[in-house]
């Protein structure tokens, strides 16, 4: 097939449009990485010298250390509630019929509109009302809330997609409810249930509009101790933990899509 | 009901019916199922035979009616105390068991010993000749493997009754015809009572003991695949089994077991094994095409038809011809290749004068398959 | 026979859940209408002063430039997710797809404080562009973007890219290839194809990544709060200020309830919209 010519220039303002996008999507962490390396307080670009010192500080600074045990902490219990209840509810969703059942969708679907802002001090209002402790399991709270969703979306469509025939020939082979629960429906969406855990601790580790409402000084999580600092100086050192954060979420993300295939996590296969 | 007939049946069904939603999928149903048989629920998708198949096995909850197997009421009973044996269109083997765990899982849900699990795993993958598979995983098998893998593990639990649900449909056709014979010799050797739920009336003709066609939620015919092809109870059955030719035709009277009839302006007397004839007036003849013969055009009493196109199919032709006497005008011939004609050749129909059927118009209107 | 023999079990957390999230909902909407006491953590009697005060100009002005900033975003993130998007899904080598995907959806798992950071570094007055600028000679004195909308709009329209291009790319994804091909057989070029039939199949994916762009923006703080530098001021660094800087919960909870109000009235007529477009789809 002979292309002419104005199918030559199509092919190449696309490539030219792609390529100045990707740069657009890269720009940003590309500059932070330089900046990070940049030997003096006060940037300059491109670097008059270079050092790693920043990121000594990085790891040297109380705040970041304290932040990432938290916000591990957080993720895990976060996430690990949020798939237990999370799962729960999609199987619920997509299996039963009951009363109040779009009520109770939407009311834990709503997180997806209400800005996290809100939630946040929303989240904050009640605790006080409430007499509750501002500690990590207010935090923790808070994050559950926020992820549910995703994670509901993601065991949901799991669950559309599993074939109700293994449970039936399952059942017709003499298997209870709960022994085919536990023999094939479980052990079947596993990797569902894996991504969806496993996006939920991501979203958490990377929440901060609602903790910054909800957190105190000794519960704030990496990304407000990360904000705090930003506030406080001017120096590179966010830089340097930028670059650690990003590479790596890329490694993890490489890691997943090894396993799992993005394209299909994200359903746009 | 004597206690008798209630014996014989493996699965009785009396009165059951299903809707979904406001929609009827399966009218009030009376059938009962001899033990050992092998019955098949033949008719179209949507005609409410899957459905059937899901209230036996316990996967839908009966509106109404009661459900018997063996004799034990089980229209309250949850599938998996129904023992009963299920082999799936796809096989729904457990794609994350060996092919030894899938049929061993039926057993381990009885809390077989383990002894005992293995012996009756090895026998029931010899009985469907796999022994030597029993550690692959089901995607590693081809497809006629992973359905003797599900019918060693329907069989496995010696279930009371074998449910089968289009378990052949997705095999190409040499395999289809090897497993059809395979599994009919395992089902007659252990005498297992089998309800067989299919569309294809080829396979229903050459498999079953008996056939239900069913349609619109009801069955339509029940009975022995030659009375089905042969004595189908109504335009339904006639069309939906086999090949049908449809005439316009007109009954004059009944005359001692012989109907008079117009066909295409000739007069037509046929001897009719039907005890419910429709009132004299337009009728529907209705005639399998081996049964009619090709003639000359000017043959004396033939319906005249002009050849439309010739279909060359192997070892015989298929003749289909424009005839005005027929409904919607077309008529279907088989004759050897060799006898093949080219369109546009007039030529004449004679129809037999046994074994036609005679229904009302009405009918014909609303049931052509 | 038990038809839902899990449903307690199962749904038990999930309504404890739905509890807490209805709590902190009727928290916000009864302190929105109750008096502040300064320097009082708890809040005075009813009232509906805080709605009054929601007049004056500078929460107007917050108002505004949330709309603003949603409105800019959601326009430049399109522009640029679409092509991104279509190249993702139809980029004819594997290896490119992975990369496109992987480079455009990173940023979807890196938080609001690393990009926006970052991105102070690339705005800055002594930032990259600036420098950069500078060096080539194309300008002599910085360019400010910091504490500007177009500074911010830059940095959300990153910020929501990876999403909208997320959705843009699922709706591409499902449009069947053959009516393309049939297009073309039928002596349409590339241009005439994508115009007549991708782009018109690809519209619910618009539509629904457009209002998710909206509730991003709407919902975003670190950004217009960090490069914004409370010379942007929206509904939600305004919410902050008013609550951890004046200590005025019920103001901020009246301010949240309004501006939620909001985003349910928009998304509401963008739904609105997405079902009009089915309609004429023919769905």
């Amino acid at each position: 097939m002979r292309k002419s010519l104005l199918d030559h220039l199509l092919d190449w303002a696309g490539r030219i449009v792609l390529i100045a996008i990707l740069a657009f999507v890269l720009l940003p962490f590309v500059v932070v990485a330089i900046a990070s390396f940049n030997d003096g307080a006060i940037l300059s670009f491109p670097p008059r010298e270079w050092s790693w010192r920043w990121y000594a500080n990085a790891f040297q600074y109380r705040d970041f250390g304290a932040g990432l045990t938290n916000s591990l902490k957080i993720a895990v219990f976060g996430a690990t509630i949020a798939l237990i209840a999370g799962a729960g509810f999609a199987y619920v969703l997509d299996r039963y019929e009951f009363r109040f059942k779009n009520t109770l969708n939407g009311i834990l679907m709503s997180p997806l509109i209400i800005p996290n802002f809100t939630i946040g001090l929303g989240l904050l209002i009640l605790s006080a009302a409430a007499s509750l402790p501002r500690n990590l399991w207010l935090v923790v709270a808070t994050h559950v809330v926020i992820v549910m969703p995703f994670v509901v979306r993601s065991v949901y469509v799991s669950l559309q997609n599993f074939e109700r025939r293994f449970e039936q020939a399952a059942e017709s082979l003499g298997g209870s409810p709960w022994h085919v629960l536990r023999t094939i429906t479980l052990p079947l969406l596993a990797p569902g249930l894996a991504s969806g855990g496993l996006f939920a601790a991501i979203l958490s580790f990377n929440e901060f509009t609602a903790s910054l409402f909800v957190v105190n000084q000794s519960t704030q999580t990496l990304p407000v101790a990360m904000y705090n600092y930003v506030r406080e100086y001017a120096d590179p050192t966010l830089a340097a933990v930028s670059v650690i954060y990003v590479l790596a979420v890329a490694v993890i993300l490489l890691i997943v899509h090894k396993f799992f295939r993005l394209e299909k996590v994200l359903n746009v296969e | 009901m004597s206690s008798e007939t209630r014996n014989d049946a493996a699965v009785q069904i009396d009165g059951v019916s299903k809707s979904f939603s406001g929609t009827v999928a399966l009218e009030p149903i009376w059938l009962k199922i001899r033990r050992g048989e092998f019955l098949t629920l033949l008719g179209p998708s949507g005609c409410g035979k899957t459905t059937l198949l899901n209230l036996i096995a316990g996967f839908l909850e009966a509106d109404e009616g009661e459900l018997f197997i063996d004799r034990e009421l089980v229209t309250q009973v949850p599938p998996h105390q129904r023992e009963i044996g299920i082999v799936f269109q796809n096989y729904a083997l457990f794609p994350h068991m060996t092919v030894a765990q899938n049929v061993a899982y039926g057993l381990r849900t009885r809390r077989v010993s383990k002894a005992e699990t293995a012996e009756r795993v090895a026998e029931a993958l010899a009985l469907v000749k796999l022994q030597d598979f029993a550690d692959r995983r089901p995607r590693q098998l081809s497809g006629g493997q992973q359905q003797r893998v599900a019918l060693a593990r329907a069989l496995v639990i010696r279930p009371r009754v074998l449910l089968l649900d289009e378990p052949f449909s997705a095999l190409d056709r040499n395999l289809r015809t090897a497993m059809q014979v395979e599994l009919r010799e395992i089902q007659t050797r252990l005498g297992l009572t089998t309800v067989f739920v299919t569309h294809d009336q080829n396979e229903a003709l050459s498999m079953s003991d008996r056939i239900a066609v069913m349609s619109q939620g009801r069955v339509r015919q029940i009975g022995a695949p030659d009375d089905i092809y042969d004595r189908p109870a109504n335009l339904f059955v006639s069309t939906f089994v086999g090949d049908a030719n449809l005439f316009d035709a007109t009954l004059q009277g009944v005359q001692g077991g012989a109907a008079e009839l117009i066909v295409g302006g000739a007069p037509l007397p046929v001897e009719t094994y039907q005890e419910d004839l429709p009132e004299p007036g337009p009728v529907t003849l209705f005639v399998r095409p081996e049964q009619c013969r090709l003639t000359g055009a000017e043959e004396q009493g033939a319906v005249p038809a002009i050849v439309a196109l010739s279909v060359y199919q192997g070892s015989y032709a298929e003749l289909h011809l424009d005839c005005a006497a027929a409904r919607g005008g077309r008529i279907m011939l088989r004759v050897p290749a060799a006898k093949a004609l080219p369109a546009g050749i007039p030529v004449g129909i004679a129809l037999p004068r046994t074994g036609p059927a005679i229904y009302a118009v009405e009918d014909a209107d609303k049931e052509v398959a | 026979m038990t038809k839902r023999p899990f449903l307690g079990w199962f749904a038990s957390p999930s309504i404890l859940i739905a509890f807490g999230i209805a709590a902190s909902f009727l928290a916000i909407v009864q302190y929105s209408f109750r008096a502040n006491i300064p320097g009082a953590l708890d809040p005075g009697g009813f009232t509906l002063e805080n709605f009054t005060t929601l007049w004056k100009a500078i929460y107007g002005d917050a108002f505004l430039n949330t709309v603003l900033l949603c409105l800019w975003t959601a326009v430049f993130t399109l522009l640029i997710g679409y092509p991104l998007a279509y190249a993702m899904v139809r980029a004819r080598s594997v290896r490119l797809r992975s990369a496109i995907l992987l480079i455009s959806l990173t940023p979807l798992f890196l938080g609001e404080i690393v990009r926006t950071y970052s991105w102070m570094i690339v705005l800055g007055n002594r930032g990259f562009l600036n420098a950069a600028l500078m060096q080539m000679g194309l300008i002599d004195r910085p360019i400010p973007f910091m504490f500007t909308m177009t500074g911010v709009v830059i940095a959300l329209v990153h910020f929501t890219l990876p999403i909208v291009v997320v959705m843009l790319a699922a709706g591409l994804s499902h449009i069947d290839r053959n009516l393309e091909r049939a297009a073309t057989s039928l002596g349409a070029g590339r241009v005439r194809v994508f115009l007549t039939v991708t782009l018109p199949l690809s519209i619910p994916g618009i539509v629904a990544a457009t209002s998710t762009a909206f509730a991003w923006t709407f919902s975003a703080f670190a950004t217009p709060q960090m490069i914004g530098g409370g010379q942007v001021q929206t509904i939600s660094t305004l919410v902050y200020q008013v609550g951890f800087a004046s200590f005025n919960f019920p103001l901020a909870a009246s301010l949240s309830l309004t501006g939620l109000l909001f985003t349910v009235a928009v998304l509401a007529i963008f739904n609105t919209g997405i079902r009009r477009l089915e309609r004429i789809g023919g769905h």
